[in-house]
């Protein structure tokens, strides 16, 4: 069965892609009077440069604001190769610092993402992915840029609904 | 870059979307939702005004205030021809939840049936084997073939030929409505003994040692947990087992945020102190180090060998009454004085001098005297002033799923009696439950005679031994469960049910000699009689909404309506709070709710019996052509006693009587609910729920609670133990097989994971079924986290992912029971307490064994990092 490959890097066969876009077709906005596929990134996010390599240590996380003022984010450098990771050592990656379950904070401690109010960990080595408590939604991950003329990394977007909204760009 | 399509939006639902009240399809904590659906297209926008949540969706939502809505809680269904929307988010005006959510109800919405998503596996028509494949049929057809069987069986061979395992409890779509109808017609329009409930072996209550005291095992209300001063959770996970009540509840008690509370349930003058929590599992479970995490110094955590909890148990109370600190009031007041005596006799063993008895324990359990004292001070010792310490003692499968279940769930509610911890704020000792509960069945109609524990005339008939070796069973209904996975002795029992359906199956297609089967139901049905007669063969008909592992043996598939697809009621566990889980969409192609197809089954048997002028046994099989579901829940409730009584007498009643409550009612109260034993207060003639049971008086004709004596025992674990474990100490068994083995669940799934199997995080997560190993014994195997492993002993084997961490003591290992298709009940004995058949899932000894290489995709996408390591 001949394979495609979608723009998430998942591989379905043919009659799966058929099924899904199916199923794109039903998220038609009558408003917008086009198809809006809601699958990530759908939206027109900026391009904001937050870190340059020379800065990163690894485990020290660098905090930024993605993709506005009131969605922080944390950059980390985890010192081994991650899903999603970019830099030399594909290990720099992104996320937003709500936890998914109720929107607290979460922080980076011992490889890690710990959510204190109801204790969710997330491991940034594999796509946020909860792996304890209550968050059903992996962290939403940010898409990373790696220039390797000047060290810059750049946020290009996200994947996931960052807790809080209804649209990952809300103005 | 992500392992699965995820997205950055969702649609927001406009003002007139349709609004329903659900409860959680999961655990027995029973979260608040609410769902709302829309047209695709007619979407709300983002001002407060123009959408049905009230949210301004222009500006970021402030943490723990906003309400969750997740990528998860949102997708697409087919209504009435045309996409729909839904949307199932957490309920705000949920008591129980307050807008909080597990990473299970988190995925309700993605639950639901559609074509075009993975849910489209759903079973969507009736299905009969023919040869080696299942072909779609009519409900008339499925229904006439077993009707007519089942009459054969039952004309021929007597009503105990048929045998059952079956769904007793609320969510998955299954409440009082399912409950009640398979009860009928199992009970009376059958009349067989031969019951079995999906989760185990018998037709039992898992914890007939608390209610021969006269206690129902939901006793307490959820707001005990935020007014105990020392909550103890035994043989309980609940962090991951009971999410949200642990976190929203337990948690807030802990942190100290409920004192305001307090401040109005508590006596005058009564201190608050600062709460303790009691954790008594032999693992570092996440619900030890969460609390650890919060204050190490006010959690003790017992880790007792596999089995000896009746003795720890009663150890503390031992402790307790060495120090005096047992509430004589409530001795003398409540309790029946005549069969305390018993009890200290055995189960307290005063004979015995309290420094050899405390040795004796230490041998046994491996607890610490210490520790164990240190325990009965934090469960009775009197606060300043004199107060009595308010104790809410929390128990589940840890020691349901025990050695001796009757005396070790006995050796608990008594240690709550013995202190005063029943009927008062803050106090109670009960079950944390797994699902919710729905319970009601006509047992004042049954045709068969349905036995107790072995105080009350049983044990009841280990009905999985019926199935594999006695071959009066003929017929086989499974409904609702998937024994492959989760019957003890798993790899045995599917062995011998795959034998004897598969003879049968092997006569049908020897039909004639090399023609086809039998065509039409009549023919089909004489030809199954007739190899029932001739061969060692078993007729199984599977219920489900989905295919399952035992499905693959079946001879008829029957597709059942889920959650949301019929309206159905239940119970939570921690408050008996019943509300409605409303219908918001149809089920899957001509699949339909499981008391519909009970009603079928029945009426069709009605039919075949007035045909053959048989009136009296048609009379058994009527009444069960019902309509709606509220029909069936109204006649569930003819089986409760009158309730028009005063407030002490709810000791008396069911502890799920919902006598007078209607679905208007419900939908009505929506997520307030209503607490059962409901009343009708007999001066005002209203509903009135319990909000806390045995206030006044326990379920006894006296209204005391009875005490027991627990059984003896010994210090040598080879005098201890059953023969079920004793044959691995002996005969070099003992080198070969030199672990523990104890089994549990994850929070990531429920159950087998049938909904949790099709969405990806899951399957990421939880690629295969895996084991926790203990480092040291890990390093001495060579064994590290993402390798493969073979577990073995004299039971089974399987195969798992091992995971090194802490949680383990040394010495043994603990496996996740089961997954969609594998299951770790391989590995565990066939052993059931002699008072009761409740199985002893949780102990065996295995050897373990490395396998050759690795999944590369596990080590890729598989989160490996310790679990219960939160600080």
């Amino acid at each position: 069965m001949k394979k495609q490959r979608s723009k998430c890097g998942i591989s379905l066969d043919r009659r799966d892609f058929l099924k899904l876009s199916g199923a794109t077709t039903f998220l038609v906005g009558a408003s917008a009077g086009k198809a809006r596929a809601f699958y990530a990134p759908s939206l027109p996010y900026k391009r904001v440069k937050v870190a340059n390599i020379k800065d990163l240590k690894e485990d020290q996380p660098v905090l930024f604001n993605y993709p506005d003022e009131s969605s922080p984010a944390i950059l980390v450098k985890l010192g081994k190769e991650a899903i999603g990771g970019v830099g030399p050592q594909r290990d720099i990656v992104a996320f937003s610092a709500l936890c998914t379950h109720q929107g607290c904070p979460v922080s980076y401690e011992k490889k890690r993402f710990i959510c204190r109010c109801h204790y969710s960990m997330f491991d940034p080595a594999k796509n946020g992915q909860t792996y304890q408590g209550h968050a059903s939604q992996w962290l939403p991950q940010i898409i990373l840029r790696f220039e390797p003329t000047t060290g810059d990394i750049y946020a290009e977007g996200i994947e996931g609904l960052i807790w809080g909204r209804a649209k990952n760009i809300i103005k | 870059m992500a392992l699965f399509a995820r997205k950055d939006q969702i649609p927001i639902p406009p003002k007139n979307a349709e609004k329903y009240t659900t409860v959680c399809q999961y655990c027995n904590v029973g979260c608040g939702y609410d769902v709302y659906v829309w047209p695709v297209g007619k979407d709300g926008g983002p001002k407060p005004n123009e959408n049905a949540l009230g949210i301004d969706f222009t500006k970021q939502q402030q943490a723990l205030v906003g309400q969750s809505i997740i990528e998860n809680m949102h997708s697409v269904i087919i209504k009435n021809g045309k996409p729909h929307h839904v949307l199932i988010i957490p309920s705000k005006d949920s008591p129980i939840n307050r807008g909080n959510y597990s990473i299970r109800g988190g995925t309700n919405a993605q639950t639901t049936y559609s074509p075009t998503k993975p849910t489209r596996a759903r079973l969507h028509h009736p299905m009969i084997r023919v040869g080696d494949e299942f072909m779609p049929v009519s409900w008339d057809e499925a229904i006439d073939l077993i009707a007519r069987v089942v009459k054969g069986v039952k004309d021929t061979y007597g009503p105990d030929s048929i045998a059952m395992k079956i769904h007793d409890h609320g969510g998955s779509g299954s409440g009082f409505e399912d409950n009640w109808a398979v009860g009928k017609f199992f009970f009376v329009a059958v009349g067989t003994r031969m019951l079995s409930i999906h989760n185990r072996p018998a037709y039992n209550s898992e914890v007939w040692g608390q209610r021969e005291r006269g206690v129902h095992e939901l006793n307490y209300t959820y707001e005990d947990a935020r007014l105990a001063d020392t909550i103890v959770l035994w043989g309980a996970n609940s962090f991951e087992t009971a999410t949200v009540f642990y976190t929203e509840h337990m948690l807030a008690n802990f942190q100290g945020a409920t004192v305001e509370e307090k401040k109005k349930e508590f006596l005058k003058g009564e201190p608050i102190e600062p709460t303790r929590m009691i954790i008594i599992d032999p693992r570092r479970t996440a619900s030890v180090t969460v609390a650890e995490a919060i204050d190490k110094s006010r959690v003790l955590h017992l880790r007792p060998n596999l089995g000896t909890d009746y003795v720890l148990a009663n150890a503390i109370a031992r402790a307790v009454w060495e120090k005096g600190w047992h509430d004589e009031k409530f001795i003398k007041e409540r309790t029946d004085l005549k069969t305390f005596e018993d009890y200290k006799k055995k189960s307290l063993m005063l004979d015995v001098p309290y420094d050899e008895f405390m040795r004796r324990v230490e041998k046994l359990t491996g607890v610490s005297r210490a520790d164990i004292e240190k325990a009965a001070e934090w469960i009775a010792k009197p606060k300043a002033g004199g107060f009595r310490r308010r104790t809410l003692i929390i128990y589940e499968k840890g020691v349901i799923w025990n050695y001796k279940n009757y005396d070790t769930i006995a050796a608990i509610a008594q240690l709550a009696a013995l202190t005063g911890n029943y009927g008062k704020p803050g106090t109670g000792c009960g079950r944390q439950g797994g699902h919710q509960e729905g319970y009601v069945r006509p047992h004042s109609k049954s045709r068969a005679k349905l036995v107790g524990s072995i105080y009350a005339g049983g044990p009841p008939p280990n009905v999985d031994e019926y199935v594999k070796n006695d071959l009066r069973a003929k017929v086989y209904f499974v409904s609702g469960t998937d024994p492959y996975l989760s019957t003890p002795n798993a790899q045995e029992y599917k062995k011998r049910v795959h034998e004897r359906t598969f003879a049968l199956t092997k006569y049908l297609s020897e039909y004639a000699g090399f023609a086809g089967e039998p065509a039409g139901s009549e023919e089909r049905a004489k030809r199954i009689l007739e190899g029932l007669a001739k061969t060692d063969g078993l007729f199984l008909v599977v219920i489900n909404m989905y295919e399952t592992e035992i499905g693959r043996d079946a001879h008829v598939i029957l597709p059942a309506a889920g959650w949301g697809e019929t309206p159905t009621t239940y119970i939570n566990c921690n408050s008996r709070l019943l509300r409605i889980a409303d219908q918001f969409m149809d089920p899957p192609g001509d699949a339909k709710p499981d008391w519909w197809i009970w009603g079928r089954i029945a009426t069709r048997m009605k039919e075949l019996y007035e045909a053959e002028g048989n009136f009296e046994e048609a009379k058994y099989c009527s009444g069960m052509d019902w309509k709606t579901a509220e029909e069936v829940f109204l006649d569930g409730a003819s089986e409760f006693p009158d309730n028009r009584v005063p407030e002490e007498d709810e000791a008396l009643l069911p502890a799920e009587c919902y006598k007078g409550v209607t679905y208007e009612y419900l939908r009505k109260v929506g997520q307030k609910g209503i607490q059962v034993p409901v009343r009708i207060d007999p001066k005002t003639g209203q509903l009135v729920g319990t909000k806390r049971r045995y206030v006044h008086k326990f379920g006894t004709p006296d209204g005391k609670f009875k005490w027991y004596g627990t059984d003896p025992w010994d210090p040598d674990p080879m005098k201890f133990y059953p023969p079920q474990i004793t044959k691995y100490f002996k005969d070099g068994n003992d080198k070969k097989f030199p672990f523990w083995f104890t089994n549990g669940r994850t929070q990531i799934i429920w159950q087998t994971g049938y909904h949790d199997r099709y969405l990806p995080e899951k399957v990421y997560s939880l690629p295969l079924p895996y084991i926790e190993i203990n480092p040291v014994d890990a390093e001495k195997l060579g064994i590290k986290s993402g390798d493969l492993v073979e577990v073995y002993n004299l039971e089974g084997n399987v195969v798992a992912l091992a995971i090194v961490n802490d949680a383990p003591p040394p010495g043994m290992v603990f496996g996740l029971m089961y997954r969609w298709k594998e299951s770790l009940n391989h590995l565990t004995t066939s052993y059931t307490d002699p008072k009761t058949t409740i199985p002893w899932y949780k102990a065996s000894r295995v050897g373990i064994r490395k396998l050759k290489g690795s999944l590369e995709s596990v080590l890729k996408y598989t989160s490996l990092l310790p679990n219960n390591d939160f600080t």
